[in-house]
């Protein structure tokens, strides 16, 4: 049992991004359950994780994902039921792993009862609790976050005959959190899923739960003074428990959801990630190092949480035009590829199925300033296919096997909630789980081993972060430190051999230790500390003094 | 448009420049070139206390390119004559990297590496170049262009008009050519053209030139081949490299970039200038007989923009001291002229030199025939060669003369007809020089 | 008497006769030497003929003006004069050798001082050849450059220079003769000092302001020059 106790465990945690219909389907329906999940947790254990986050399990017409709740106190009939998760939880706990969950704040599935009542005429006691006008004026000037399908964020709604605020797909009505009633709800919604013992909620978008005329209705003040309320209670009543902000602001504009420590305990850092990619094609840390220059400090017990990929599109939102077409030119020549202003294809794919450069990227992440979060399938190197709608080309079934179905469910392929991947180079038979297992070197066994010395060290999730800035600006160079724990990482972005002089006269006379060897390395003397390292190879060295 | 005929170019050797013999890089320059890396363009600033000029100079170069290559891999190489003035400093300044935050940093997609490298403690316009084509060299850049730290009429897009050609065109050597006044620079509209355009047959405006851009192939083959250690090799690298560009076949062509900014500080004076240019000009034609002595006629090269404009603006000239000067030459130098010049030649230059400043002519043939009778002498070399050269200046001056007496109220174009008629007389009597170059005088 | 008489020059036309034979063979053995010699000669004038053509000798001398000065005696090229000097100082020393042979004993030893002296011969043609040389290229340097510089009287300075430079050498050639030493050296002592005050007087006094005009333009920012006129550069 995980100590409940350790407030800020989420400083330390690794976190394994699930969805559950993709993961394992225990009764041959096609779709992955919970209780194939709870079948799978020996395998999260042994990749070394310490959490996992699952993406919307509960009943949803599913037109996104999930992400459109149709009942917030259960689970969808294909993935299970609550005894299920219960059991789920349970088996999780047990194994020292913690249990994210998602939580949608801002908006419903026109399904759901709340709207299906609100909608059905406007004297209803739920009316309120949706976003209503005669027109659709109001609110001007907000921008589309789903250009590619929504032209507008009021819908008209022939029922009750007049428009209702989405800020996402029409089918999404957002909630009127100017009203009490949905905010104490809300609050229930959340308590149910606490008493059950989930450890965490990330909080899908908050920054437009609050909308004013005369703003462009995200991170309003009254969005921040609802979420202080809902941590306020948390600390009260669950404390241990975590808040996740999914937001994608620029750093400065997610500070405020920091605060003082008394809103989000973590946020996710958007801009940093289409900064990695750009940094390793351009063979230039610049974009890298801006970023997290203009990353504004936040207090000690809040944490920025990092990730490759997600189950999103890599989002091109916070970049500039220049930087946005570069990316688009080099990582999605294929138009297809794109959508909603970035692109939506997995880890591997889009680092040409590099062996190197996907070991950089991982090491990057596991050793940047944050939590690090592994989408799934992305520890073996998954596929992706750009030929399914919408994101759904990075959600296809996990790989476990050569065999029937890549090992995911005993039913006829054709009735899989998505088709399997298939072409020789990413298809099932090529990666898999199984396969990788067997080989000490294949990618799933160098996670492993990298997740590993990750957890060895707190530093990497607790410590300072101080960027180094040799001549040489291939190399991405910073030391990290914690208590008496100072270690040195240094990446090369650049595909080709380099030879980089580091400036580590503060450290005089300190040894260099390679982390993943143990091997010692020269120690530091007053001159320039010569390192040469291979195509996109890294290095972490903890430095000890005897 | 009909481009100069081209002869088959092998592709781009990467050879291994030889460094142990260099002291052209020392380590501390080395380790500046390792931390800039292999990079798409450099940019070539030769300076010497330059700090009032140079500027706007490297602000436009920074915005030429970020502007138009934003994603290639640059950097800007300041080839520095031991400045006491701070110009160095002013071209590191124009580095963009995530060390120093400037608004611009983030217009930038990538790092701009501004670098600078002490060659000597003088002037030395030889090594400069050298070692800008080193660097090129090393770092492995596709095109490099020289800007010269005075060009305060830069713009960007010059920049770009420089290096498009021979980034993306697959061009060897872009020339610049200009708007300039049209009694500036005499000594390349009365005798560098002309005669280049010749003897080699190709309408390079501007052989001498101080902005141009060049490939790698062509770098590389001009920095192993050139013998560096020669004095009189290093002065006359400008002219030089255009006559290995066109020997070798490479393709050339020319951007226009504007007006030539007035040198504010005191002109060349004329002997080193004629030995920078003609007698670079002259010691090319040694070994290129062949190829030379073939042509005739002259083609264009392909131009992007003006190929040359005049400007009017008025000028106070001292016409006198040129006049005198070319007198004064003709007499005294009778002795040097009689190995140098026929005698027809000779008693033709000495009526020219009894006529009073009003009825001056130095004709156009007899100028060609002088300076083909030159070039002769020079390639027999009947007395030292730079003897030859230096007793070119005085004639020059004569010529000169007239040039400014017959272009005194010239508009543009009617400057550009003279200019093109004095070309023409030069080709017409290249059989002359043919006649001359091996036979008796 | 009579007999005494015939039997006197009997045997004085014996001992001719014997003396003549012992003499004999040497004189053979001298015309050998002088034909050897002279095939010899003949090579060596050939080689350094090729060898004076090969580095453009007869350039060389026409630089030094020594061409023109033969071709005014009516003499032929240098690198023929040199040759045939050549082949006549070769083919003399054989027949000298020959001759030596002959064991004549005076003449041996003037013979010997003959080849000692040969060296410093050619040593004082070689200084003579390129004093020439060097007078002519830096008489022509100095007009090139006082013309260009606009100095007045070039052509005066060019001729006091190849003057200074012939004498120079023509005192260094008369040392390595060994002809009146002591003389030449003070003779051009005394006349180059001559020289060298003569322009220092000359150019101190008549020439003050000249020097001040001189230094002036060399070492001081041309002010005069910007306020009349435009400068042009010639590039």
């Amino acid at each position: 049992m995980p100590a409940k106790q350790d407030v800020f465990w989420y400083k330390d945690a690794v976190i394994y991004q699930v969805h559950v219909r993709t993961f394992y389907d225990s009764n041959g329906d096609g779709i992955g359950d919970f209780q194939g999940l709870e079948q799978k947790l020996d395998y999260l254990q042994e990749l070394g994780i310490n959490a996992i986050w699952l993406m919307p399990f509960f009943p949803s017409p599913l037109r996104d994902d999930g992400y459109d709740i149709a009942e917030h106190r259960s689970v969808h009939a294909s993935y299970g039921n609550l005894e299920d998760f219960k059991r789920f939880l349970k088996s999780a706990h047990e194994r020292g792993l913690r249990v994210i969950i998602e939580m949608v704040l801002n908006h419903t599935s026109d399904q759901h009862a709340w709207f299906q009542q609100s909608r059905s005429s406007r004297d209803n006691p739920y009316r309120d609790w949706y976003v209503w006008n005669d027109t659709d004026t109001k609110y001007k000037g907000t921008r589309i976050i789903f250009l590619d399908t929504e032209m507008s964020n009021w819908a008209w709604d022939p029922i009750s005959k007049s428009y209702y605020w989405h800020r996402f797909f029409s089918h999404q009505p957002d909630l009127n959190y100017d009203n009490p009633a949905v905010r104490e709800e809300m609050w229930n919604v959340m308590k149910f899923w606490l008493e059950m013992g989930i450890d965490g909620f990330r909080l899908d978008a908050v920054p437009y739960l609050v909308e004013r005329e005369g703003t462009n209705c995200e991170n309003l003040p009254e969005t921040h003074a609802i979420i202080k309320d809902l941590r306020r209670r948390l600390d009260e009543q669950f404390p241990g428990r975590m808040l996740l902000a999914e937001a994608n602001q620029w750093p400065a504009d997610l500070r405020p959801y920091f605060a003082d420590g008394d809103e989000f305990n973590m946020a996710f850092h958007f801009p940093l990630m289409p900064r990695m990619f750009m940094g390793v094609k351009l063979e230039d840390r610049k974009p890298i190092t801006e970023i997290l220059q203009q990353t504004p400090e936040i207090p000690a017990s809040c944490q920025w949480c990092l990730f490759l990929r997600n189950h999103d599109e890599l989002t091109l939102e916070m970049v500039t035009d220049i930087e946005r077409d570069y990316m688009y030119d080099v990582y999605a020549e294929n138009k297809t590829m794109r959508l909603n202003l970035g692109i939506r294809r997995r880890l591997a794919p889009l680092l040409d199925n590099d062996r190197r450069r996907i070991e950089l990227m991982n090491g990057m992440l596991m050793s940047l300033p944050g939590t690090p979060i592994i989408y799934y399938g992305d520890e073996i190197g998954m596929g992706d296919n750009i030929n399914l709608g919408d994101r759904n080309g990075v959600r296809t079934p996990m790989q476990w096997s050569g065999g029937w179905n890549g090992g995911f469910s005993i039913a006829d392929p054709e009735s899989l909630y998505a088709p399997l991947i298939l072409n020789p180079v990413y298809g099932y038979p090529a990666i898999n789980v199984l396969s990788q297992r067997r080989t000490p070197h294949s990618l799933l066994s160098w996670m492993r081993r990298i997740i590993a010395v990750r957890r060895s060290a707190r530093v990497f999730g607790n410590g300072s972060i101080e960027f180094l800035y040799p001549a040489n600006h291939r190399i991405l160079a910073y030391v990290r430190r914690f208590e008496s724990d100072t270690i040195l990482v240094v990446n090369n972005l650049s595909s080709a051999a380099q030879a980089v002089e580091l400036d580590l006269r503060r450290f005089k006379g300190s040894i260099l230790i390679e982390m993943f060897g143990k091997n010692i390395f020269p120690r530091v003397g007053e001159l320039p500390y010569l390192l040469t390292l291979g195509p996109y190879q890294f290095f972490w060295f903890r430095l000890r003094k005897i | 448009m009909t481009e100069a005929s081209t002869q088959e170019r092998s592709p781009a050797l990467r050879t291994e420049v030889k460094l142990s013999e260099e002291t052209l890089l020392t380590d501390e320059f080395l380790r500046q070139l390792i931390s800039v890396g292999e990079i798409d363009i450099l940019v070539g600033l030769p300076t010497h206390n330059n700090a009032k000029t140079v500027g706007p100079v490297v602000s436009a170069i920074q915005n030429g390119i970020l502007r138009w290559f934003p994603r290639e891999r640059a950097a800007i190489l300041n080839a520095d004559a031991g400045s006491r003035d701070g110009t160095p400093e002013v071209v590191v300044s124009a580095s963009i990297d995530d060390v120093q935050r400037r608004d611009f940093n983030r217009a930038a997609l990538r790092t701009l590496h501004s670098i600078s490298h002490q060659y000597g403690n003088s002037m030395a316009p030889g090594t400069a170049l050298r070692t800008i084509m080193a660097a090129a060299e090393l770092l492995r850049a596709r095109a490099c262009a020289v800007i010269s730290p005075e060009s305060t009429t830069l713009q960007p897009e010059n920049l770009q008009a420089l290096l498009r050609p021979v980034y993306r065109d697959d061009f060897d050597l872009v020339l610049p050519t200009y708007a300039r006044h049209k009694f500036d620079g005499l000594l390349i509209t009365n005798l560098l053209y002309p005669m280049t355009r010749a003897v080699y047959g190709l309408r390079i405006r501007e052989p001498y030139a101080s902005d141009f851009a060049f490939s790698d192939r062509l770098g590389s083959q001009f920095l192993a081949q050139t013998p560096w250690n020669d004095d009189g090799v290093r002065a006359g690298c400008e002219v030089r490299f255009a006559m290995a560009a066109i020997a070798g076949g490479f393709r050339i062509s020319q951007a226009f970039l504007g007006t030539k900014p007035h040198v504010e500080r005191h002109a060349p004076d004329l002997v080193p200038a004629l030995r920078q240019t003609i007698g670079a000009l002259f010691a090319s034609m040694e070994p290129n007989f062949a190829l030379w002595s073939a042509k005739t006629g002259s083609q264009p090269i392909p131009t992007n923009g003006a190929e040359q404009q005049f400007t009017l603006e008025p000028l106070r000239v001292n016409r006198k001291r040129l006049h005198e000067g070319f007198r004064t030459g003709v007499a005294e130098l009778e002795s040097v002229f009689q190995s140098i010049l026929s005698p027809n030649t000779l008693v033709e230059l000495q009526q020219v030199a009894r006529l009073e400043e009003e009825d001056f002519h130095y004709p156009a043939d007899l100028w060609v025939k002088t300076v083909y009778e030159f070039a002769a002498a020079h390639h027999k070399a009947v007395i030292s060669r730079d003897h030859i050269i230096q007793a070119l200046a005085s004639l020059f001056r004569g010529r000169a003369f007239t040039f400014l007496v017959e272009n005194r109220n010239s508009s543009a174009s009617e400057v550009e007809n003279h200019v093109e008629n004095l070309c023409l007389e030069f080709e017409r009597l290249k059989p002359y020089l043919l006649e001359i170059w091996d036979g008796g005088k | 008497m009579r007999e005494m008489i015939v039997s006197e020059l009997t045997q004085a036309a014996q001992e001719l006769v014997r003396g003549f034979a012992r003499f004999l063979p040497r004189l053979i053995v001298l015309v050998i030497i002088a034909f050897v010699g002279w095939v010899i000669a003949y090579l060596l004038k050939l080689v350094v003929r090729s060898i004076l053509r090969l580095i453009k000798f007869d350039r060389l001398s026409e630089n030094a003006g020594a061409s023109q000065l033969l071709a005014k005696a009516a003499l032929p090229s240098s690198s023929e004069l040199v040759s045939r000097l050549v082949f006549w100082v070769a083919w003399l020393g054989f027949i000298l050798l020959g001759v030596s042979a002959l064991g004549i004993l005076g003449l041996q030893e003037q013979i010997a001082h003959f080849f000692l002296f040969l060296p410093r011969l050619f040593v004082a043609l070689f200084i003579m050849f390129f004093g020439l040389l060097a007078a002519s290229f830096f008489s022509r340097a100095a007009l090139l450059a006082a013309v260009n510089s606009n100095l007045p009287s070039p052509r005066l300075l060019s001729i006091a220079i190849r003057a200074i430079i012939i004498v120079f050498a023509l005192s260094m050639v008369l040392e390595v003769l060994g002809i009146a030493e002591e003389t030449m050296l003070v003779a051009f002592g005394i006349a180059f000092g001559a020289i060298m005050l003569g322009l220092a007087i000359a150019f101190g006094t008549g020439g003050k302001e000249l020097a001040q005009r001189f230094l002036e333009r060399r070492f001081a920012p041309r002010h005069e020059d910007k306020e009349n006129e435009d400068e042009l550069s010639p590039l």
